[in-house]
């Protein structure tokens, strides 16, 4: 290589920064100090020349490759059969979550909803049921309108009259280990409501089993306050008192079954007498 | 009458699928990521083809850079320089393979810093010379200063864009295109030589031959 002699301190500067030069990144005043310094030198100029020159062909030589069509159109083929990331994109998922948080408060609100409405049910149902409980406790246990030797069945159908006779029989066969020792109807002073009064004793207890019309009392529909269907009757129980008590409705009248027996006896009597009494109900219209 | 098909119009493409999609509803459409983004394709191919050692690699390697940057394209703010973004996934995935085989031992040498800028005369180069033989000498040019000449002279990228997709700090990417540069040239002068092109002089023969 032939090494140039003249000036080579301003020269080897100059050089230093060509590259930069003709990347077009350096400063303005470095710009024009080496635009100078080629206006007097031949060779800088020529070296200059020759790296625009190589850059010039690298770039002529770069773009002579054509890239290929097909891998173009396979690229927009695969682009279209490939899902983008994350459900497309993070303001879908921000929907999603806005989403997820929507269905949270709605499910809350309905969950507390029907937390109100059961509540509510309880009461009603508890209501309701109150009155078998207090219809039990004012007759049978301290009215104590029961004798100790059982009426005959003649004596007990007498008593009901042709209207509700025929429900003796059925209470007596639905109730296994309870003996019936008295029936009748009866009225509560200062109400005009009556109610027919079966009081039977069994597994060391005074059990009743009391139908009376239901003028409007309407038990909540819904399975959070049923307890048991049985056959196709709705049975709901509380506890008042220190009694258990199983009601259901029956085409305008309300029963129920009182014992100070387990709630889950109580419910156990009721399942097997409920249907068959709702049913003699229904025949006798 | 001609154009209307039975089932020329009402034949969506797939994607279509997507956009009913009722929860997750993308955002981003195929389209606005082509828009953005298939403009670009020639200067990948070209890069990718001049750095990766074969046509198919290059082929790969350009399909996975846009497979990518449709998948993480939702991050991709619009107004943002798409070029440079996808430039950067190449690179990526360049240098991932790279990583493999080469280890830098080589790179190491040719940086050293006696490396000064000789004030020798470089040698000239020629008008003559073949795009296939400014490839040729091209490939001569270790891949980790090729791909900064590429990035800076055919891409004119800035040193600090550069620095960015190569995440190479700015004085290397300085040094590196300077070297490649170098590189480029002496390839490109041997070349020029085996014409019979003395460095330096310009020619007063070349008239006879043509």
């Amino acid at each position: 290589m032939n090494v140039l002699t003249f000036d080579s301190k301003q020269c080897e500067r100059i050089r230093r920064h060509l590259d930069a030069y003709l990347s077009n990144e350096l400063l303005v005043e470095t710009t024009s100090e080496i635009l100078r310094h080629l206006e007097t030198c031949a060779a800088c100029t020529r070296e200059l020349e020759t790296r625009t020159q190589v850059r010039d062909l690298l770039r002529r030589a770069a773009m002579s490759q054509m890239p290929p069509e097909g891998l173009r159109l396979s690229i927009e083929r695969r682009l279209r059969e490939t899902r983008p990331g994350f459900w497309g994109g993070s303001r879908q998922l921000n929907w999603a979550v806005a989403l997820a948080g929507i269905a949270v408060i709605v499910l809350g609100g309905m969950v507390a909803q029907e937390w109100v409405r059961a509540q509510r049910g309880r009461r009603i149902v508890a209501g309701v049921l109150a009155l078998g409980v207090s219809d039990h406790i004012q007759c049978a246990i301290k009215g104590h309108n029961y004798p100790q030797v059982a009426n005959p069945p003649e004596v007990l159908r007498k008593k009901l009259g042709p209207q509700y006779a025929g429900l003796l029989e059925v209470v007596h066969q639905n109730l296994p280990g309870f003996e019936v020792l008295e029936a009748h109807i009866c009225s509560i002073p200062g109400s005009s409501r009556k109610y027919v009064h079966f009081i039977t004793r069994g597994r060391g207890t005074i059990l009743s089993v009391i139908l009376t019309k239901n003028d409007g009392a309407q038990l909540p529909s819904g399975g959070a306050f049923r307890s048991v269907v049985a056959g196709n009757v709705n049975l709901y129980e509380a506890h008042e008192q220190g009694m258990n008590v199983a009601g259901f409705e029956s085409r305008g009248y309300l029963g129920f079954v009182v014992s100070d027996l387990d709630r889950e006896v109580t419910l156990q009597i009721a399942d097997q007498l409920v249907p068959p009494l709702n049913a003699a109900l229904q025949a006798a219209g | 009458m001609v154009g209307e098909g039975p089932d020329g119009g009402a034949k969506a493409p797939p994607f279509r699928a997507l956009e009913t999609d009722l929860f997750f509803r993308p955002k981003v459409r195929v389209e606005d990521f082509e828009a953005a983004a298939m403009g670009h394709f020639p200067a990948l191919y070209r890069t990718a083809r001049l750095l990766a050692q074969e046509t198919a690699e290059a082929e790969d390697l350009v399909q996975e850079v846009y497979l990518e940057a449709w998948k993480s394209f939702h991050r991709f703010e619009t107004g943002t320089n798409c070029r440079a973004w996808l430039f950067k996934i190449l690179f990526h995935r360049l240098h991932h393979f790279r990583r493999r085989w080469a280890k830098a031992a080589k790179v190491e040498g040719f940086e050293r810093p006696e490396d000064q800028e000789s004030i020798a005369a470089e040698p000239a180069v020629a008008h003559e010379i073949r795009d296939e033989e400014v490839l040729g000498a091209l490939e001569k040019v270790p891949v980790e200063f090729r791909e900064v000449v590429l990035l800076a002279d055919v891409q004119e990228f800035s040193y600090k864009e550069i620095a960015d997709t190569l995440k190479l700090p700015l004085g290397t990417v300085m040094s590196r295109l300077s070297r490649g540069r170098k590189l480029l040239r002496r390839e490109l002068a041997a070349v020029a030589s085996s014409y019979g092109i003395k460095p330096g002089k310009e020619q007063a023969s070349t008239g006879e031959s043509a």
